[in-house]
């Protein structure tokens, strides 16, 4: 199959199982918020896994390059979140009455699929199995995330087939910004250390900064701490079978 | 010099380093919350850093062998925990709340401490460069615990030269445990990808199940995040030019 293609169906595939995510919500139940701190937990330790694997193989491709990228890419995430009111936003506030805070978590929602675009974008150069654990990863979080949106969307009187459509469509520029990425490193082999650092930072901060935190507070510091570390774990197996 | 001197001066050296933390109580009666929280998002980072090391090291003789190790470092410092929790934990001379905390405190750091100490002797097998990366960063990474150490026994009323005292004899079992570690780790060469993944296993998950929930609790989530991601990158590149 053509690379793009590739880069096209697996970041689409990414974005779409955000739908996924609403159906709990079925029936008008609450989110199950330890269930969603393990998803998360599972996808903070794969995505921290993947960028284990990312910078350990990559910084032959050019170690300064790297770290001033990944430094930019934890600035870059950082001033996005920062631009947006979005800094400290917490995402399980259900009860939050404010009209705002629905924006503001669609906004939350789609700025964190732009970076993760980047991350499937950058993964596919290096190689195409890479990619498709990265894409695998991002799709495992886009579930609980989609949960989230939901259950606020679902609060302030959308319908769950409007509130999946919403989840995806947040997830959109994912699809976007990994063929951009993909296309461009593609294009200048010598953006890889640069682009490969921006997306290593970018994953940090999400990890450690939106992911985790919000982790340990929808369930018990070691429930999340073991699946956070079994997964990271299974990253490091899957890429000695991918080679 | 005999390789076991050097891993004994090495490993001393990384538990002398838990003292410096008690220091900044010499001009401070209290320290905010935030400074230390911010040292064990540092800490975190560096600890999280040198795993990446750990693990890129041991899955070069095989990565099954290395997950296999992390699994037992993970289990190890759930069984301390475990253990810590079934058992009333006494300190000598002291009574009441504060003492327990004080006590609990101690107890605590110093179980981690014998992990370290074999992350330390066995990071030594893994080669010397990786060795002193190693040391430098558990060297870092005890600082904040003597200041979290301190950080607790001071307001109790202890002198500095007290917190200082107990900071160091919490890292004394990384001495302890990193000769024997390390003498494993030369005569049973297979063990090393095991010796390595249980380091990691076990750093990791100390900064997963400790370090972050704390920093996380007492800081503000985006510095928090951007100190450990940071600091994260600074270790890894830190690896590559050694």
């Amino acid at each position: 199959m053509d690379a793009t293609l590739t880069v096209v169906l697996y970041s689409s595939l990414a974005a779409a199982t955000a739908a996924l995510g609403v159906l709990p919500l079925k029936s008008g139940r609450k989110p199950p918020l330890r269930m969603i701190g393990w998803a998360n937990a599972l996808a903070s330790g794969l995505m921290m896994g993947v960028a284990y694997a990312l910078i350990s193989s990559g910084l032959d491709s050019g170690a300064p390059a790297a770290g001033v990228g990944a430094v930019l890419g934890i600035g870059f995430v950082y001033l996005t979140h920062r631009a947006t009111g979005t800094l400290e936003l917490e995402l399980n506030r259900l009860d939050d009455p404010r009209p705002e805070y629905g924006y503001q978590v669609i906004l939350l929602n789609a700025l964190h699929a732009a970076h993760e675009g980047i991350a499937i974008g950058v993964a596919m150069s290096m190689s195409l199995s890479f990619g498709i654990l990265m894409a695998l990863a991002l799709a495992i979080h886009n579930i609980p995330e989609a949960t989230i949106l939901g259950a606020v969307v679902m609060n302030r009187g959308l319908r769950l087939r409007n509130a999946a459509l919403l989840a995806v469509a947040a997830n959109v520029n994912q699809i976007l910004l990994a063929v951009v990425t993909f296309a461009l490193v593609s294009a200048a082999p010598s953006l890889l250390p640069w682009a490969l650092g921006f997306a290593v930072g970018a994953l940090l901060y999400l990890v450690l900064v939106e992911l985790l935190p919000e982790s340990y507070r929808e369930a018990g510091h070691t429930s999340i701490a073991l699946v956070t570390v079994v997964a990271m774990g299974m990253v490091v197996l899957l890429r000695d079978r991918a080679g | 010099m005999n390789p076991v001197v050097v891993v004994l001066i090495y490993s001393t050296m990384t538990a002398l380093a838990t003292g410096l933390g008690a220091l900044p109580f010499l001009f401070v009666n209290t320290m905010s919350t935030r400074a230390v929280s911010y040292a064990n998002a540092l800490a975190a980072g560096l600890m999280m850093g040198a795993s990446f090391g750990l693990v890129a090291e041991g899955t070069g003789y095989g990565a099954s062998q290395t997950v296999a190790g992390g699994v037992l470092g993970v289990l190890f410092i759930l069984a301390t925990q475990r253990w810590l929790g079934n058992h009333e934990v006494e300190f000598g001379g002291l009574r009441g709340a504060g003492a327990r905390q004080m006590a609990l405190m101690i107890v605590v750091m110093t179980v981690h401490s014998f992990s370290e100490g074999v992350a330390v002797g066995v990071s030594f097998g893994g080669g010397t460069a990786l060795a002193a990366v190693i040391t430098i960063a558990i060297a870092v990474h005890n600082i904040p615990e003597g200041l979290a150490i301190s950080a607790v026994m001071r307001p109790r009323g202890q002198s500095v030269l007290k917190c200082a005292g107990w900071s160091i004899f919490s890292s004394l079992p990384q001495p302890l445990m990193a000769v024997p570690a390390f003498l494993l780790v030369e005569t049973v060469r297979p063990v090393l990808p095991y010796g390595l993944g249980f380091a990691a296993g076990a750093m990791v998950f100390m900064v997963l199940v400790e370090l972050l929930p704390e920093a996380y609790d007492q800081g503000p989530r985006p510095v928090v995040g951007a100190l450990a991601s940071g600091s994260i990158i600074g270790m890894v590149l830190f690896q590559h030019y050694l």
